[in-house]
């Protein structure tokens, strides 16, 4: 954070000061007087930089930034926006915390309300990563954060509930709203688009063919996926990332419920400590030919745990899955099918999220496991190959395997044959998804904006956009022949993430105050046109959500410091007075 | 329309216009002349030419690696832009008529590739060494500190930064181009123009080389304040961008003007010559 002195008053008072000082320094009262002006630090105004995607990446994030730059001007709080391309942007705020505020769309979807503890654990706030990025640090919350892992039912709901609220009060974060994801699809070649992407692109496996269609053609604006295909670099992958085709997990959550993908079924064997028997299914296959066998699974959770494996004298864990990966104590190979995983104090519901996380080649990640010697991010700590590689090739386990990368221009992948969902007759996973892709090539195109992407399905070059479009597109999409607009609510929030790490940004009070300055309806209507439900709570639309945490126009939960949209200048300088903050002449708020 | 389909949208538009032009221009008695004497005339053209693509093609190999370069090592300016000229593209773009837009999304994409490619083809056929010999030299100072800028400077265009405000009208209008721009340039390229500084190249050397080519000064202007217009106009440059572009045009122009310059490259080429 930059701190401006406040104006120029103090630098000329303190030369002025110099001067006199010299002239007088044979007065002793005099000086003790200038010792004590002197010491006092001069007031700084509060100014923060806003760090979000440009356009061309997010239709929403810098509308919503530049949104929020006013309303906080209007409270005396210098906002700058800081457009920054996906994987510098990710790198610097989620790794290495450099930021004060960060305006995006959060990578995945909160499946159960778990996802908090890697989000707001404090024994997380030290370490880069997805882990905690806000830095936010309160023995409280980690106490309802560790009981909800142990609880159930009705007790569990509580303490979500009380996670919930607290959040809105300490706002280490906002949430703004769940963006209703708009979409170009052709339905000449392939119909059945509607969630094909959310939460995971593994539901493209639901598409049907409606022609002798063999090629899937994806547009997106977003060009990671053509340089970086590893699934522990949270920096790299977005929400609906295109690893989940590449690798399996042991288990795959769709419309809600868990259904067995890699695993066959799972059985509690133990309940002190919790220990979980899983069967995997037989002859499952790496992409390379090799055999999958239960001594990979094992072998992913001790990677995940720790990437060097215990080689380096620090333990290295990974950025993603750090939350799930932390309710393991062991996972054991028993045989070549079965895998015994050991929780540690957890309730069933909860462990069994771990099923969800990616299987990894043991003879492939194996050797990643050295100190990385040349890597972008700055951790300050020792970090491995396995968390800076591209992994391109990826040798993974999953429906589709990689055939071939253009830098920055496309992504092909291909159906992989000896997929269970190929070879297997019975395979119990979703009757939609049970067929396998329904075409032979996935072919991810990177196109720089939004509006040539649509122009591209509209022309019959593509057939879907796979990352959202703006709300200016929908209508030409709606016009457009054999093209079909799909909408589809979002599980990934918008949200403003705050550097808790930095003043002032570290005092509740101060954030619950900004948190005022924020009127959801507004950005809803003024920067998504209505496409996002408006939301205070990542578990909103879930049976988790207390019903006085529910955004509704009438309770908007936190109370606007305005009204139509626009702060009151003067209500909002009364609040931060409250708060005990307070303004210079030019009406700037300042930092003490 | 695919990418190659684009291209020669633009290849078969360009063609038509340089031969209209040309023919107006250099004027049918020294177009006989060039065509009695072709292969003079191109040999004349290689070293020049030859001199630019070369710099054209290393200018290519820095913006591959460029722009993760410069996510490195370079300075995003993109609020210090904003914070000093608010905005104006926005107030430019409102103060424009829609079926003007279209006009200007041509002139973007056709007019600048064609004011580019045009002084180089007369002079070669005019058999005018010393403007051909100017404008790849002038070219490649601007290619040059362009793209060194695009290492130092990283910048997202007015349609990237408010799009509240702005527009990306050529991508609205005409969103084949952006095939083709994306091809060309990364979205954080954008100080300075090169549209800008190019084209005022090219109409500074017509100015002052009136003499040579009488009937392009006119069009060469006038093409060149409509892509500078257009830049903001389609929203893709910032106003300091297109000031900057025109000061980098200037400073090509005198730098290929300059006698002092022109003996100070004659006094290396001397040495090389003696150390070879």
């Amino acid at each position: 954070m930059q701190s401006r002195p406040d104006g120029d008053v103090g630098v000329t008072r303190r030369s002025a000061l110099a001067a006199l000082s010299g002239g007088l320094a044979a007065t002793s009262g005099c000086l003790s007087r200038i010792r004590a002006l002197v010491g006092r630090n001069e007031p700084t105004t509060v100014s923060v930089s806003i760090k979000t995607l440009p356009v061309d990446q997010d239709p929403y994030a810098i509308a919503i930034a530049r949104q929020l730059s006013a309303w906080f001007e209007a409270a005396g709080i210098r906002a700058s926006i800081q457009p920054i391309t996906a994987e510098v942007l990710y790198r610097q705020t989620l790794v290495n915390h450099e930021f004060d505020v960060f305006v995006g769309q959060f990578p995945g979807t909160f499946n159960d309300p778990d996802a908090f503890y890697s989000l707001l654990h404090s024994t997380y706030s030290v370490e880069s990563g997805t882990q905690n990025p806000f830095g936010y640090t309160n023995l409280l919350m980690d106490n309802l954060l560790e009981r909800q892992r142990r609880e159930t039912g009705s007790q569990r709901a509580e303490t979500v509930s009380r996670i919930q609220r607290r959040l809105i009060q300490v706002c280490p974060f906002l949430v703004l709203g769940f963006p209703n994801v708009i979409r170009a699809a052709r339905t000449d070649r392939f119909s059945g688009w509607n969630g094909a992407f959310d939460p995971s692109p593994l539901n493209l496996l639901g598409l049907d063919r409606t022609a002798s269609a063999t090629r899937l053609r994806a547009t997106t604006p977003d060009d990671r996926p053509m340089a970086n295909l590893n699934p522990l670099m949270s920096s790299y992958r977005g929400p609906s990332d295109i690893t989940d085709l590449l690798y399996d997990a042991l288990a795959y959550r769709y419309r809600d419920t868990l259904y067995p993908w890699a695993a066959t079924n799972w059985e509690w064997t133990g309940d002190d400590p919790l220990e979980l028997e899983v069967t995997l299914r037989d002859s499952l296959t790496w992409h390379d030919g090799q055999q999958l066998t239960a001594s990979d699974v094992s072998f992913t959770h001790r990677l995940l745990r720790d990437t060097s494996l215990a080689s380096l004298s620090e333990t290295v864990p990974t950025f993603r899955f750090r939350g799930r990966s932390s309710l393991v104590e062991r996972a054991t190979a028993v045989d070549d099918t079965t895998v015994r995983i050991q929780f540690t104090d957890c309730s069933r519901q909860t462990a069994r999220q771990l099923l969800t996380v990616p299987v990894l080649p043991e003879h492939i990640w194996t050797d990643r496991t050295d100190r990385a010697t040349v890597s972008g991010v700055d951790v300050g700590v020792t970090t491995t190959d396995a968390l800076v590689d591209a992994n391109i090739p990826p040798v993974g386990s999953g429906p589709l395997e990689f055939v071939s990368v253009s830098q920055g221009q496309t992504l092909v992948l291909e159906r992989f044959d000896d997929h269970f969902l190929e070879t297997s007759e019975e395979t119990g996973v979703p009757s939609e998804l049970a067929d396998g892709p329904a075409f032979e090539e996935l072919e991810l195109e990177f196109v720089g904006s939004d509006s040539s992407a649509v122009n591209l399905v509209a022309d019959g070059e593509a057939d879907v956009t796979a990352l959202g479009v703006g709300p200016t597109l929908a209508s030409r999409i709606g016009r457009a022949d054999g093209v079909s607009l799909n909408i589809d609510r979002s599980g990934a929030f918008y949200f403003a993430g705050f550097n808790t790490r930095r003043p002032p940004l570290t005092n509740p009070r101060f954030r619950n105050t900004v948190a005022r300055l924020v009127d959801r309806g507004t950005l809803v209507e003024s920067v998504f046109d209505g496409y996002a439900d408006p939301a205070v709570s990542p578990l909103a639309g879930t049976a988790w959500l207390p019903p006085d945490l529910d955004w509704d126009p009438s309770n908007p939960v936190t109370e606007f410091l305005g009204t139509d949209g626009a702060v009151d200048s003067d209500r909002a300088h009364e609040a931060f007075r409250a708060a005990g903050y307070r303004y210079n002449e030019q009406g700037r708020l300042l930092q003490s | 329309m695919g990418v190659v389909a684009v291209f020669v949208e633009v290849i078969a538009v360009l063609s038509l216009m340089l031969s209209v032009s040309l023919s107006v221009v250099v004027g049918p008695d020294r177009l006989r002349a060039a065509a009695t004497d072709l292969p003079e005339r191109l040999r004349m053209a290689v070293k020049p030419i030859g001199f630019l693509v070369g710099v054209l093609l290393l200018n290519s190999l820095v913006r591959n690696i460029g722009v993760e370069i410069s996510w490195i090592i370079g300075t995003n300016i993109t609020e210090f832009i904003y914070s000093l000229e608010g905005a104006v593209v926005a107030t430019i773009q409102s103060l424009v008529p829609g079926w003007l837009t279209l006009y200007f999304g041509y002139v973007y994409v056709y007019g600048y590739a064609f004011l580019l490619v045009f002084p180089l083809v007369a002079a070669m056929l005019a058999a005018e060494r010393r403007y051909l010999r100017h404008t790849a030299f002038a070219y490649a100072i601007n290619y040059t500190v362009g793209m060194s800028c695009y290492l130092l400077f990283i910048a997202y265009g007015p349609r990237n930064y408010m799009p509240t405000l702005v527009e990306p009208l050529l991508f609205d209008m005409l969103p084949r181009f952006q095939l083709l721009t994306s091809q060309v340039n990364a979205s954080t390229n954008v100080f300075p123009s090169l549209h800008t500084s190019l084209s005022v190249t090219v109409a500074l050397l017509a100015i002052r080389d009136h003499e040579t080519f009488p009937k392009w000064t006119p069009v060469a202007v006038f093409l060149a304040v409509s892509i500078v217009l257009s830049t903001m106009i389609l929203g893709i440059h910032w106003a300091t961008d297109v000031v900057a572009g025109a000061v980098l045009a200037a400073v090509s122009v005198w730098v290929v003007s300059s006698d002092r310059v022109a003996s100070l490259v004659g006094r290396f080429q001397s040495l090389y010559g003696r150390w070879r």
